[in-house]
């Protein structure tokens, strides 16, 4: 019974206050009653009832508004009250008017001009779609969990070293980790290096994942056929050669084949057993074709503590906080360095969450393209604004004699607004078809790897911001002109027959602020543009040291099971080389362990011979990379002084190297580097510097300068290595004759990432773009709306001031003091817009600042140009219709009016 | 006011929930529980009022002048104090006397052109 009254209570608050008032104690009654009656005693009954009043209750309440509605609209009105018709089913007349006859005469108005419609509609749909796609991206990447189980507790643990928080752990490191901790459910390792699958017609690279048992498990994976790793399957002592290969690789490579769990695979020279596959659906790190146990990651150090290039993945137990991780692992990190002073000495270890890791890098560049995909749409709607408001001072005629004839000023107002907020649904329903265009172009030219979150699209999430945001969008540029036309003054409007003049001032003047308003919000558009550009442009200047153009990359390596002793090593580089050269089209060939840009690399702790020995852990690092003879010349890197390495560097020779100038500098800045030793620290063995080459940039052109250093290959031989060839011209054509070269020597040898040196420079670029790319787009769409806006804004000044034109040039007025007149008005519009935006703009990019490189964000040049290009554009769409105006017959003028 | 210079002839014709109402109150004044329960007894519950299209109803025959609100009639002090009697006015009167007229007229030309077949006592 109690439950009934709830229900009424709720009913009746959908009603009208007044009428609420007025009739809601009686209504209470009325229920009260019925509930005596004895037909609503029982459950049945009482559900009966709450469905009876539910239907009339909604229904009332709906007919109470109307009616509600149509007396507060025409108590002000000077046209007679209509009497309130008795009737319940059927709503007066005018009160339909105001729902469907505003939206159907909406309809028609914007059918009747179709051009205005297919543009505004076009224009809101861009902005709409793209805010949204952007959106739909922040809203997954940011906001929502991984794609993992229970992905709040899965962290990454690195090892902590001379302020850095995210150095790579060595495996041992895991083991102890591991051992000594509490906070986990359970600890992951992996490593990722890519495997030769040999044993088939063609030898093939694969991507591959060395992990511990545990690390599947941990983030949820559950095998399409077959099983996954044991735990003893992955330690150390009770390894088993089986590996898990991803559903992708079992689709592509062994045509989804159910026999494929329990064969075996050759890689890297070695048999593997297949025991399970993994579904698509899991991915850790994308494209992973096979997983191995971390027992077989083939390294020369192997699984030492010397070996720091570890992932390392927990889940926290239910209870635990990520601080109290953290706290942990750092007293576990501390206990470690003591133990181990030859390797851990000044490090420890962190705890943080895998999603922070993932997004913190993404996380500004994704605000700023946001921002600037918001003020576009904003830009837009200014736009669309502007037009709606022209049409509006077109339509003050309509709009005069509805409003004689007893159409209320809000009545004038709503029907605009529901013109607005129709244009911006249309505009949203065609947002939400950019918006799914927009997304997988995001998806693409995103530089991030995305597997780790949920899919990006278009859902429930991002239609409802689409249409959150058309609502908003209608609302904001049809507020103006509703305002405008509410205004409308009887007499003044139907008294000339173009309109008076006061009113007529107020539209041009309120279409003035909007073109302020797009200008000024191009010009923060604009300048984060200008950044971005000029960052780009600083980035591609920088002299990376060596020749980039027509030069050819490719790595290989070489089984460790086939060639376990460096002489076969060095034979296969030897012969490999001398066959490359050979190649038709080749100037000169060489091997290096690591390309510049690539993103491998190798560094070693070193001490200065004749310095004092460094404390432990503290000894200086540089970059390491093994060469073969020719290789800066093929590269095109100079060398300042000394020799290259040569052919008799051998394995017999002693051992010689070739620093860069920063490691010269740094360490002999009064004396010769030629001559001096220097020493591994993890070696007792000194290596005489033979010669010092200019420095070289190693990951990217925002490099500081580095201590560099180069060894000869055959003091060094390693299985894991790069060709750098020299082309006459187009590098990349050479790609298939190269690998044929290589195969010439050994048939099974898988050749791959063959690239040209420009791709990686362009690699190097990429997310900066990315982001110029977008920022740039939109900056150039809403220059041009802002260009348009304001052109339309002086060609509309232009229309109106016709008879005062005419007047001054009667009183003779020139042609040229004319177009001065009309330009000067418009440009001081822009002058306006400028001084605002710049002030904005110099705010708004301070938020940039993590993004340039070169530029600092309040740069003079970026600040300079951006107003004279802005001004440039104004100026052009000033000076159209002030020409118009300037040639002007002053008879045809004057008879106008 | 406007009430008054109102012609009978100016609500025509009835909603069916008006013209229930209106006669529901020809037998005196009534609260708006007792007029639904009229309806539903002279129906044979075959109309069924809900209070939102009841008091709906009622507050546009208020602002039309068709009924009006009147005192607690003596000897009803046992009702539920909410509850307010309404009572109709010599308009309402009229009005219904002209519905029933026009209805009946409608009856009378529906049984000249043989629609109704087995007449029914008015």
């Amino acid at each position: 019974m109690r439950g009934v009254k709830h229900v009424f209570e709720l009913i009746l608050r959908l009603y009208p206050s007044d009428f609420r008032r007025q009739y809601g104690d009686e209504m209470r009654a009325f229920v009260q009653g019925r509930l005596g009656e004895p037909r609503y005693a029982s459950p049945w009954g009482a559900f009966g009832l709450v469905c009876h009043l539910l239907v009339d209750g909604v229904a009332g309440a709906v007919r109470e508004h109307l009616v509600h509605f149509a007396a507060s609209r025409s108590t002000s009105g000077t046209i007679p009250r209509r009497r309130p018709r008795i009737s319940n089913n059927e709503p007066p007349e005018e009160l339909m008017a105001t729902l469907v006859h505003d939206a159907r005469y909406a309809v028609r108005t914007l059918r009747r001009r179709p051009a205005f419609t297919i543009v505004a509609a076009i224009t809101l749909a861009l902005g709409i779609g793209a805010t949204s796609a952007i959106f739909g991206v922040i809203d997954t990447m940011l906001f929502r969990p991984l794609r993992y189980p229970a992905p709040e507790q899965i962290v990454v643990v690195n090892m902590t070293r001379g302020g850095s928080l995210r150095e790579p752990p060595a495996y041992p490191d895991f083991l102890d980790w591991r051992e000594q901790s509490r906070s986990f459910q359970s600890l992951g390792v992996t490593r990722s290096q890519s495997l030769n699958l040999t044993g088939r017609e063609t030898p093939e690279r694969l991507s591959g994942n060395f992990v511990s048992a545990s690390l599947l498990t941990l983030l949820g994976a559950e095998p399409l056929a077959g099983r996954l790793f044991t735990f003893a399957e992955t330690e150390v002592g009770t390894a088993a050669p089986v590996a898990v290969i991803s559903e992708g690789l079992w689709r592509r490579r062994f045509g989804a084949e159910p026999t494929i769990v329990g064969s075996t695979m050759v890689l890297n020279g070695q048999q593997f057993t297949v025991v399970g596959i993994v579904p698509s659906t899991f991915s850790f790190f994308s494209g992973t074709d096979v997983y191995l146990p971390i027992t077989y990651y083939p390294n020369n150090a192997g699984l030492t503590r010397k070996d720091h290039s570890m992932f390392v993945v927990g889940r926290l137990r239910p209870n635990v906080t990520l601080a109290s991780a953290d706290a942990e692992m750092r007293a576990i990190g501390a206990r470690l360095a003591e133990q181990f002073p030859a390797e851990n000495v000044g490090s420890g270890a962190h705890v943080e969450s895998l999603h922070t890791l993932l997004v913190g890098d993404v996380r500004a560049p994704l605000y700023i393209v946001m921002g600037a995909v918001t003020l576009l749409l904003l830009i837009a709607c200014a736009n669309v604004a502007n037009l709606q408001l022209s049409h509006a001072i077109a339509r003050r005629r309509e709009m005069s004699v509805r409003s004689a004839l007893g159409a209320g000023r809000g009545r004038l107002a709503r029907q605009l607004l529901t013109e607005s907020v129709i244009l911006s649904a249309l505009g949203g329903l065609l947002g939400v078809a950019v918006a799914y265009a927009f997304v997988a172009l995001l998806i693409s030219i995103i530089p991030i790897d995305l597997t780790f979150f949920s899919p990006i699209r278009v859902d429930g999430r991002v239609m409802a911001f689409a249409a959150l945001v058309s609502i908003l969008t209608g609302i904001v540029f049809g507020l103006a002109p509703a305002i405008h036309a509410s205004r409308t003054n009887l007499n003044d409007a139907l008294s000339t027959r173009t309109g008076g003049l006061s009113a007529r001032v107020r539209g041009i003047e309120m279409r003035g602020v909007f073109v302020v308003a797009q200008l000024a919000l191009s010009i923060v558009l604009l300048v984060g543009a200008g950044l971005l550009t000029r960052t780009l442009v600083k980035l591609q200047q920088v002299d990376l040291g060596f020749d980039t153009s027509n030069l050819l990359t490719m790595e290989f390596r070489l089984p460790a099971t086939k060639y376990s002793q460096p002489q076969q090593i060095s034979d296969f580089f030897t012969r490999a080389i001398a066959e490359i050269r050979a190649v038709p089209g080749v100037r000169s060939a060489a091997l290096v362990r690591a390309v510049p840009l690539s993103g491998n690399s190798d560094a070693r702790a070193y001490a200065v011979a004749g310095a004092p020995e460094p404390e432990k852990g503290q000894a200086p690092i540089l970059q390491l990379n093994t060469v073969s003879p020719g290789y800066f010349k093929t590269i095109g890197l100079a060398l300042v002084t000394g020799r290259d390495v040569n052919e008799h560097d051998d394995a017999n020779a002693p051992l010689v190297a070739v620093v860069n100038e920063t490691f010269a500098r740094r360490e002999w800045p009064n004396a010769s580097a030629i001559g001096q030793r220097i020493r591994f620290v993890d070696s007792d063995r000194w290596v005489t510097v033979v010669g010092v080459a200019r420095d070289a940039k190693h990951f990217g052109p925002a490099d500081l300068p580095t201590p560099q250093a180069y060894i000869p290959f055959m003091q060094m031989p390693q299985i894991f290595t790069s060709v750098v060839v020299r082309a006459n011209r187009d590098a990349i054509a050479l790609g298939p004759l190269v690998r044929e070269a290589i195969w010439r020597v050994d048939r099974d040898q898988p050749v791959w990432k063959i690239r040209t040196m420009d791709s990686l420079v362009a690699n190097t670029l990429g997310s900066k773009r990315v982001l110029l790319a977008l920022v740039g787009v939109f900056a150039s769409v809403a220059l041009l709306l802002a260009g348009v806006g304001i052109f339309g804004v002086m060609s509309f000044a232009v229309a109106q001031r016709t008879h005062e034109v005419g007047v001054r040039m009667a009183l003779g007025a020139s042609g040229g003091e004319v177009l001065r007149l009309i330009v000067g008005q418009g440009l001081r519009l822009t002058v306006i817009a400028l001084l605002l935006g710049l002030a904005a703009a110099a705010g708004a990019t301070q938020l940039m600042a993590s993004q340039l490189f070169g530029v600092t964000p309040s740069d003079p040049v970026t600040f300079a140009t951006v107003p004279i290009v802005l001004c440039a554009v104004a100026a052009l769409a000033c000076y159209l219709p002030a020409r118009r105006a300037s040639r002007l017959d002053p008879l045809t003028a004057l008879r106008r009016e | 006011m406007r009430s008054r210079e109102s012609r009978p002839a100016d609500f025509l014709p009835l909603t069916p929930a008006v013209l229930h109402i209106l006669l529901a109150l020809a037998d005196g004044e009534q609260h708006g529980y007792a007029i639904a329960q009229a309806i539903e007894a002279v129906t044979d519950g075959t109309v069924r009022m809900g209070p939102g299209t009841l008091y709906g109803s009622i507050g546009r025959m208020v602002a039309g002048g068709l009924i009006e609100e009147s005192t607690r009639p003596r000897g009803r002090g046992d009702d539920d104090e909410r509850r307010r009697f309404y009572r109709m006015t010599a308009l309402g009167r009229r009005v219904l006397e002209s519905e029933t007229e026009r209805l009946s007229r409608v009856v009378a030309l529906a049984r000249a052109k043989n629609v109704i077949r087995r007449p029914e006592p008015a």
